[in-house]
């Protein structure tokens, strides 16, 4: 074999297992700092009130008691956020208390014993206020809002109104129209690794933060502000961080109290949450209540997509803006939809903060529209996977609301999952109890749009050489168990024609690291991929013109070759090995150095909110759940998934199956179990992974991932996103199923046993009814 | 979550054990602990001293007993067991998870403390919505009413099935041992628990008539997943066949009172002649309207009472298959 031989599309194992599996990686909760002072929180026993006075007495008395912060210290009240429009964080109350189990205010001491019982110590006076805990009240106007900045006087956070064509003419001239109300209880993340940071104070009033975060930038960005310094005199560093799933991707209150009361101690002074802090930060996915019309001719080409969205916020904004936008806009593909109107509102209440959470906004949205497509399927008499294929999105095509579409394998998800499930001698043929369904889906591949309107790019790679022959990449795109370093040292060496191996991967230091945005909206493949890609590039025409002048011959004839090796297009005889150019391309210059780059394209429409939405490329989804459900208890049994994806490219076969696995196992806790609850009064009864019950592994069925690959143009070798697309389409695909089994359409979600047993029973008693008539 | 300061016991034999007190009235016996210390972390009635009996000799047992140390993971293993009573193996296969099931033990489980959405939480968390009863205050939170006992769920899951048994219970005190019905054992109140069990008794193993191993006993568990959660509803059900007709029956419950509970009214109308659907209809449905649920586990008391008919069926048809 005389062949350069790349390494897309085979099983490489990630980067950082051997550390991880031997347990010799280092977590936040590992890193051990000289005179750390331990900090605990004091967190509000009311859902909503103002903080009159709090007593420390008895907590000074502890032994070991060091510090403390309170509301009205400086830097507590700085308003922050992970988008610049919607700032409405703080450290700690200002004065405002706005949910049961937010920080009001924290204690620093020698040992973590010693924190803990002062903080128990601490005595908090508060003017209680009413509680605001339904959706629907938030909507009424009041004189008192929770938020400055709220809609008319109201607790509406943020208010979408967009319309597309003739939506009212579309519905009049439809043949069917289904309509779909459904409600979607809150779920949380439920990373592995609780949440924790590290503050510690350097030399020259410099201040390191060691944060398990997903979005490096922006808690340097929402330090810097709330410090008042300039970035330059913070330092974010990332260790390994056990899973976010989105619950990591905001600046959080806990990471701005650690660094004032390092500055304030000038000590390291360090967080780590239990489980139930976890819950009590959330940032999850909302609470929703999602009303849906869809409206389709004759012979089942859709006409029109008419939604509304009561998003419940919790009492932050976090990425709220995004997900009422996307609540909408995600919800039309894959399909062709000529006409769309969507209305969404996101309201605050007082309980915790909901923000980005796997499958952002396009989850719930995404339940609505494929379980009305298979009530219109049979509206029709049509298969499902024939409506769909009626409908897809063309490629190079642009949506109704200024999506561009490129590449989509849409078609062949939909071709290979129907064939693998052996669904057309399934579908309305199992027996009585046995049902098989499909959802499909659509998501983004990286937000084209950056929340910071800036020119710089989203994503910067540099890559280091020297006589070593090792590749240093530097990157701040931070890996959280998804395998992003992976891919940054697989997207150098197939750059430059070397083994992976040679490449070391620094992922976590601000102070060496370009910026990168960080890990949210499936962007870090696509865009770091891609500046990865160019920096592996730019290195490699160092080494052509090293090779060059060793053999004589031009240098943009060298390609790479077999074994780490350079060969000549025109004269195949010549091959220079890669340590030899490397010494050539040493020789009176030091070290190679260079850098690549990832801008997203403009992109979208000229009217309001036409970022949100915007991906240089999307993914897309077709599944098929078999179930079989219990009609005596109505617990349902998921069988079997087949879980089609059009990654655009599989880079690393085995990290994009784990990724839709992942997705899809997540997926059936939000569909079957998971569901946050609280008291009449806001307070969360299930903060703990007892009663928040997350998939076991006796409950998730065999998952077969089938990868699909469009070879997307702009995407690193043809990739695109795997890792959150996958989520959503399992939940309807879920339900579809659970109809074909026992003949009910489930609209609460999740669908608990409870939930399906009452559904049966009306089905039971309609069908007497009727009998009787 | 830290477990707090502790005294640990470990004694090696129960002599030992009881003198460990030390004369203490703050203390508690522990099996595996992989209930307690839960507790312990969200400061849930922490004792000053902790005694564990994981190496107490005399609560040890080999296969095919019953004692209070062995693990429920060896109970679900045991060949004895799964051949001669294998409704026990069964339950005990079906508790937690297997991880747990490798410390957790059966005395604990039969031992296990009451459990309640108000009570089993942080003590951050009681503080915010309020202590109740069984913690650090004096009002119920689930029927809070004067003078109400605490209605705590009972949520072990091998009781049920040693009721259904007409298991013994063998208790060892500083004056001896002694033997009690495992009907006459628990007392209907999730903070007293124990009918006259004093708290230096240490339960040694249950022992199980010499016909039980006539009987046939299924058990039937609600739970959410397949994994890791406690019953929020059990029924075990044991039938003693002659001939194709029901000798005696024994129905028990775990999960829907502070007690696991047996219903000798329902079971005597079943005995005496075959077991058909009619019958096993009218017993379900006389358990129905028998459990009374609280307020205070995941799914609802509606819900859970509606599913005592549906385990009561399901463990009585199971039992049919054996006569």
């Amino acid at each position: 074999m005389n062949k350069f031989v790349s390494t897309v599309g085979s099983r490489i194992p990630l980067v950082d297992a051997p550390e991880k599996v031997t347990g010799s990686g280092v977590y936040i909760e590992d890193m051990k700092f000289p005179h750390t002072l331990f900090v605990r929180m004091v967190r509000s026993t009311i859902s909503h009130g103002k903080v009159l006075a709090v007593d420390l007495t008895e907590a000074e008395k502890v032994s070991g008691f060091v510090s403390s912060l309170v509301p009205g210290e400086l830097g507590t009240g700085t308003r922050f956020g992970v988008l610049p429009i919607s700032e409405d964080e703080t450290a700690l109350p200002a004065p405002r208390v706005l949910y049961s189990g937010a920080i009001v205010a924290a204690v620093a001491c020698e040992t973590e014993e010693a924190a803990r019982e002062a903080a128990l110590r601490v005595r908090v006076e508060y003017e209680e206020l009413p509680a605001i805990l339904r959706p629907k009240d938030a909507l009424k106007k009041t004189e008192d809002p929770l938020h400055e900045g709220t809609v008319n006087g109201t607790n509406i956070h943020k208010e979408v109104d967009q319309e597309f064509g003739n939506v009212d003419g579309a519905f009049a001239s439809a043949a069917h129209v289904i309509e779909k109300d459904c409600i979607f209880d809150g779920i949380n993340h439920g990373f592995t690794e609780p949440i924790g940071c590290i503050a510690v104070p350097e030399p020259n009033e410099r201040m390191s933060v060691y944060s398990a975060t997903q979005v490096p930038h922006y808690l340097h960005r929402a330090l810097a502000k709330v410090l008042d310094e300039p970035m330059h005199k913070i330092r974010i560093y990332k260790p390994l961080v056990g899973g976010g799933f989105g619950g990591k991707s905001d600046p959080f209150p806990h990471e701005m109290v650690a660094a004032l009361l390092a500055r304030k101690t000038s000590r390291p002074a360090r967080v780590i949450f239990d489980r139930d802090e976890v819950f009590l930060n959330n940032h999850g996915r909302h609470p929703t209540e999602y009303s849906l019309k869809l409206a389709a001719d004759v012979d089942g080409n859709l006409l029109g997509l008419d939604s509304r969205s009561l998003i419940d916020g919790g009492a932050w904004g976090s990425f709220g803006v995004v997900t009422t936008y996307y609540n909408g806009i995600l919800a039309q593909g894959p399909y062709r939809m000529p006409t769309v109107r969507y209305g969404g509102r996101r309201v605050y209440t007082n309980k915790p903060a909901c923000g980005a959470m796997r499958g952002h906004g396009a989850v719930n949205a995404r339940f609505n529209l494929e379980t009305a497509l298979d009530e219109l399927a049979e509206q029709l008499d049509m298969d499902p996977f024939n409506l769909r294929f009626q409908n897809a999105l063309p490629p190079n095509s642009t949506t109704r609301n200024h999506l561009r579409i490129t590449t989509t394998g849409f078609v062949e998800c939909l071709e290979k999952t129907r064939a693998r499930s052996g669904w057309s001698k399934k579908f309305r043929q199992l027996p009585s109890g046995e049902g098989i369904g499909l959802g499909c889906g659509f998501y983004i591949s990286g937000s084209a749009l950056p929340i910071h309107r800036t020119k710089t790019p989203q994503s910067t790679v540099h890559v280091k050489i020297d006589g070593d022959g090792g590749v240093t990449i530097h990157s701040m795109a931070a890996d959280i168990g998804q395998g992003s370093d992976t891919v940054l040292a697989q997207c150098v060496a197939e750059a430059m024609g070397v083994s992976m191996k040679r490449c070391r991967v620094f992922a976590k230091d601000t102070d060496t690291a370009p910026l990168d945005l960080g890990s949210y909206s499936s962007r870090v493949t696509f865009m770091a991929g891609n500046a990865a890609l160019e920096a592996g590039q730019n290195i490699l025409k160092k080494l052509q013109a090293a090779c060059a002048r060793l053999t004589g011959l031009p240098a943009g004839g060298f390609c790479r070759g077999p074994e780490e090796t350079y060969l000549h297009k025109s004269d195949a005889t010549v091959s220079v090995s890669f340590m030899d150019a490397l010494t050539e391309a040493l020789a009176n210059n030091g070290a190679l150095i260079a850098k690549g780059i990832y801008r997203a394209p403009k992109l979208g429409g000229a009217f309001k909110g036409s970022g949100a939405g915007l991906s240089p490329s999307y993914s897309y989804q077709a599944f098929v759940a078999q179930v079989s459900v219990d009609e005596e208890t109505g617990h349902i049994r998921v069988k079997h998934v087949w879980a089609a994806h059009d990654c655009g490219m599989a880079l690393n076969r085995t990290a994009v199956e784990g990724q839709i696995e992942g997705s899809v196992h997540m997926g059936l806790g939000q569909a079957l179990t998971e569901q946050m609850l609280f008291t009449s009064g806001g307070q969360l009864i299930n903060p703990n992974l007892l009663d928040y019950k997350i998939l076991s592994p006796l409950d998730t069925p065999y998952i077969e991932a089938i990868v699909v690959e469009s070879c997307d143009p702009e995407g690193p070798m043809g990739a695109k996103e795997c890792g959150e697309g996958a989520l959503a389409p399992i939940i309807p695909a879920v339900a579809n199923a659970v109809y074909d089994a026992v003949g009910i359409r489930l609209t609460e979600v999740p669908m608990t046993p409870e939930r399906v047993l009452k559904a049966l029973e009306k089905k039971k008693k309609l069908e007497a009814r009727r009998a009787n008539s | 979550m830290q477990i707090p300061d502790l005294d640990l016991q470990q004694p090696r034999s129960l002599k030992e054990a009881w003198t460990s007190l030390e004369g203490d009235a703050s203390f508690d016996w522990m099996g595996g602990g992989t209930d307690l210390l839960c507790n312990y972390k969200w400061g849930i009635n922490v004792p000053q001293k902790v005694i564990s009996l994981r190496q107490t000799v005399e609560l040890q047992g080999g296969a095919g007993t019953l004692a209070a140390g062995r693990t429920l993971y060896e109970i679900q293993q045991d060949p004895i067991l799964q051949k001669d009573f294998p409704a026990l193996s069964y339950a005990a296969s079906v508790i937690a998870s297997p991880l747990i099931r490798r410390t957790a033990t059966l005395g604990g489980n039969l031992l296990l403390d009451t459990r309640c959405w108000h009570f089993n939480q942080t003590l951050e968390w009681r503080r915010a919505h309020g202590s109740c009863l069984k913690a650090e205050a004096d009002v119920c939170r689930v029927l809070p009413y004067p003078g109400n006992l605490c209605v705590a769920a009972y949520s072990g899951d091998m009781a049920p099935v040693l009721l259904a048994y007409g298991a013994n219970f063998v208790l060892a005190g500083p004056s001896g041992e002694r033997t009690v019905p495992a009907s006459n054992f628990y007392a209907e109140d999730g903070i007293r628990r124990y009918e006259d069990k004093t708290q230096e008794e240490i339960l040694l193993r249950a022992e199980l008539p010499k016909e039980a191993g006539n009987w046939t006993v299924a058990y039937q568990k609600l739970r959410l997943r397949k994994t890791f959660d406690f019953p929020e509803g059990g029924v075990a059900a044991a039938v003693l066949w002659k001939d194709g007709k029901v000798v005696q029956a024994r129905l028990a419950t775990t999960a829907y009172a502070s007690v696991p509970c047996l219903y000798p009214e329902i079971s005597a109308s079943l005995e005496g002649g075959e077991l058909t659907e009619v019958h096993i209809e009218a017993a379900a449905e006389a358990l129905f309207l028998a459990v009374r649920p609280m307020k205070n586990t995941s799914m609802s008391p509606a819900y859970r009472k509606k599913m005592a008919r549906v385990l009561c069926r399901r463990a009585l048809k199971a039992c049919t298959s054996d006569y």
